[in-house]
């Protein structure tokens, strides 16, 4: 009896294991892509094992492309021109691709494209000077009850060359519920000549799964990691006046400009507009103040458009607009660096080239 | 049995469909054939697997189960090889066929516990077929199962439109539809009998 | 009702620390079909339909996109703020909608009464007739956005 027990079973775990071993070979031999060839814009050539996603391959070169949803293709950031060798669109990337992206058909979502062969792919030289950073918080402070900056100091032996203006993804790190990482940008709001180091100012948006984490679970000490830098909003190196408008958070990349600018010198005329609701909204205001007997020509002028009179505000309240005019001596010689929500943009936009500033003089994040 | 493999691949689609009178994988059929194109996916996932794990089963049953006299392990072990070969149908696919595979893909592992696919096995084993009637019952029977769910898919997109009493809505609805296709296709079993 | 892959590859997406913090289920147990069913048919009690609405959310939530502050009064009769952050997040049906992190509180005056939603509420009203699940933060009540945003 026992032994026919022992046959039986032993002939079972034979065939389980005989289809095992086929699947192990099969895995092997399927899935196993070899040695694949990147080619970056004809120019440059990297070497990765076959079978990842292009994001990843690139990732692990220390090529950074964009990415907000850590590669689960939910977030289209990821957009590269993949020339060929891509393999077929995939229907996950699909949604993602607008109609003349579809008919261009090499602009693909890096982490979708799995490398499989040879690919070639052209990527904006910017990217090259993106990479990743290794930090430990050194400096927390409290701005406004919503508001905190956060310095990020760097590992040993890690720089980072950015223009004053553009802005760096925060990787967050997973808590609680919270069982993936996510990438979030916000501008830079520490000068250039700063190079170990980078602060950011941070402000809690209500259930925002990134700035929970950092108002509510960040502290001094604690590691992150950031990847950087990006944008084309920056500072243009003319003699131009200088208008600048931003509101909530969107101090952080004029305060960059501005430190620099005392950093290198400047006898521009410049006037910076910071609007916001009510007094408890504003922060940095001794410092911006002093800077204006710093620079030959600089003011500073926050405007508050909901102050009440319990609130006993003396400066200029309503929106900013009214004021561009005493602000612009010469409009075709005045450049605009913007940064804010999508709507006062607009505003601000259409109220400066009514004032006659030319729209290519007018800067700000083009996405958000 | 002696039928012709030709009679028994059509009697599988018609008179003898899988679902509509064994009913048999029931469950991905109501659940997928939301969608006509979901439907038309998983449609040929089952048929292809269908006709290949039956060809397969019948090979392991005939030279392996048989003769070791272990007959009584059927169950498990075709269970392991239906498994098994939908495992590797993906890992071809997503390096033959990506675009198929990224289609396909979610419904490949639903394939594995769709009891159409063992049923057939079974009905292969009862019913004494050989090789070729295998194949042929196998082939027939997934694309009865295609033909079901695509009329069942068709008739839901349909329904959308029409006022469908609350309590009804969903697999209410879809099942006396179901019964009704079924009632329909009992018209056909007049012409062969192959239980 | 059992849910179809499809189904459960959005509700794992609708988790929460999926895409957002607290996810879009809230601690409702029925499937998203069934959430659906009810919302809709407390809506055609009501006599209003889910595009009807969004269009009418739409409207609010544009109105006040466009001016400096995010603030307007609208036909004297709402008041309509809304909130913006920059950066966007992706609709939990992964159909390739990118939606503004934006929140709009609407107070209907002469009701006194006032509802929020987001701009991916609207998104998810419109195209997925999905008002979230039984004690989702960012749960909209159907009879609750009839009320303030119709006279
Ligand atoms: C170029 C750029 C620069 C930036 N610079 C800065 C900066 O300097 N400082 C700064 O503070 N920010 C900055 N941001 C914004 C920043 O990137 C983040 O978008 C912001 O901090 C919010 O991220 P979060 O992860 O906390 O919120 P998220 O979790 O991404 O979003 C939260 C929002 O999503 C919506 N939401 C959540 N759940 C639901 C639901 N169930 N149903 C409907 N809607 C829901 C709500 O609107 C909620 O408020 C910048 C953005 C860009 C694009
Ligand atoms: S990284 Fe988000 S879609 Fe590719
Ligand atoms: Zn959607």
């Amino acid at each position: 009896m026992f032994s026919i027990v022992l046959k039986d079973v032993g002939i079972l775990s034979a065939i389980a294991l005989v289809l095992s071993v086929i699947m192990v070979i099969a895995q092997r031999w399927l899935s196993n892509y070899g040695e694949c060839k990147i080619d970056i814009n004809g120019k440059r050539e990297v070497t990765v094992t076959g079978g990842n996603s292009l994001l990843s391959s690139l990732t692990e070169k220390q090529i950074f492309l964009p990415s907000a949803c850590g590669g689960r293709g939910s977030c289209g950031a990821c957009k590269c021109k993949v020339v060929s060798g891509g393999g077929p669109l995939l229907p996950t990337e699909k949604p993602f691709l607008s109609k003349e992206e579809l008919l261009a058909g090499d602009i693909r979502l890096s982490c979708q494209v799995k490398v499989k062969s040879d690919v070639k792919i052209e990527l904006p030289a910017s990217i090259f000077n993106i990479r990743k950073y290794h930090a430990t918080i050194s400096e927390i402070v409290d701005y406004t009850y919503d508001i905190k900056g956060l310095t990020f100091s760097f590992d040993e032996g890690e720089t980072v060359d950015f223009l004053a203006g553009q802005y760096v993804q925060l990787n967050t790190e997973p808590y609680e519920k919270v069982k993936e990482r996510v990438s979030r940008a916000y501008s830079i709001s520490s000068k250039p000549e700063i190079n170990n180091a980078l602060q950011l100012i941070i402000r809690y948006v209500p259930e925002g799964i990134c700035t929970t984490w950092v108002h509510r679970h960040l502290k001094v000490g604690d590691k992150v990691t950031l990847t950087g830098p990006y944008g084309d909003f920056y500072l243009r190196d003319t003699d131009a006046d200088i208008i600048f408008v931003a509101g909530g958070s969107g101090k952080a990349p004029i305060k960059s400009i501005l430190e620099h600018l005392m950093e290198v010198g400047t006898n521009r005329k410049m006037t910076y507009f910071f609007g916001a609701r009510t007094p408890k909204d504003l922060y940095l205001t001794e410092e911006f103040k002093a800077m204006e007997q710093i620079f030959p020509d600089f003011k500073y002028e926050p405007v508050l458009s909901a102050a009440t009179p319990e609130d006993n505000w003396q400066g200029k309240t309503g929106f900013v607009m009214p004021y561009f005019p005493q602000a612009i001596r010469d409009p075709k010689n005045t450049e605009a660096y913007l940064c804010g929500s999508p709507g006062m943009i607009n505003a601000v936009t259409k109220a400066l080239m009514e004032n006659g500033i030319p729209k290519d003089k007018i800067y700000y994040d083009s996405f958000g | 049995m002696d039928i012709s493999a030709f009679i028994l691949f059509w009697a599988a689609i018609f008179t003898s469909n899988i679902l509509l009178t064994n009913f048999l994988g029931m469950c991905s059929y109501l659940s997928v054939s939301k969608e006509i194109e979901s439907s038309f996916g998983l449609g040929i996932s089952v048929m292809f697997v269908l006709t290949i794990t039956t060809g397969l089963n019948w090979l392991v049953y005939n030279f392996l189960l048989v003769p070791f006299g272990i007959v009584y392990l059927q169950f498990i072990v075709f269970i392991i090889v239906i498994a098994a070969f939908v495992q590797l149908l993906e890992l071809i696919l997503e390096r033959y066929a990506p675009a198929l595979y990224y289609t396909l893909g979610i419904f490949l592992p639903l394939i594995t516990v769709n009891c159409a696919i063992f049923g057939v096995s079974l009905f292969m084993v009862i019913r004494n077929y050989n090789f070729i009637q295998s194949i042929a019952f196998g082939a027939g029977s997934g694309i009865g199962w295609m033909l079901a769910i695509l009329m069942l898919a068709a008739i839901r997109r349909k329904l959308k439109e029409k006022l469908v009493p609350a309590g009804l809505q969903g697999v209410g609805i879809s099942l006396i539809v179901t019964g009704i296709m079924a009632l329909a296709f009992v018209g056909f079993s007049g012409i062969v009998q192959v239980q | 009702m059992k849910e179809t892959t499809k189904e459960q590859r959005i509700r794992a997406r609708m988790q929460p620390g999926a895409i957002t913090l607290t996810g879009f289920i809230g601690k409702d147990k029925r499937s998203l079909g069934s959430i659906i069913n009810a919302d809709e048919q407390e809506l055609n009690k009501l006599g209003r339909n889910a595009e009807e609405i969004a269009a009418r959310m739409q409207y609010f939530s544009d109105a006040s996109f466009n001016t400096f502050d995010g603030s307007i009064t609208l036909d004297e009769n709402y008041l309509v703020e809304t909130e913006i952050t920059r950066g966007r997040i992706p609709c939990p049906y992964a159909d390739g909608g990118q939606h503004r992190k934006a929140i709009t509180k609407l107070t209907n005056l002469k009701k006194n009464k006032s509802v929020s939603w987001t701009a991916l509420n609207i998104h998810l009203i419109k195209e997925h007739h999905f008002f979230e699940g039984k004690g989702s933060t960012f749960r909209v009540e159907p009879s609750v956005l009839v009320e303030v945003l119709f006279d």
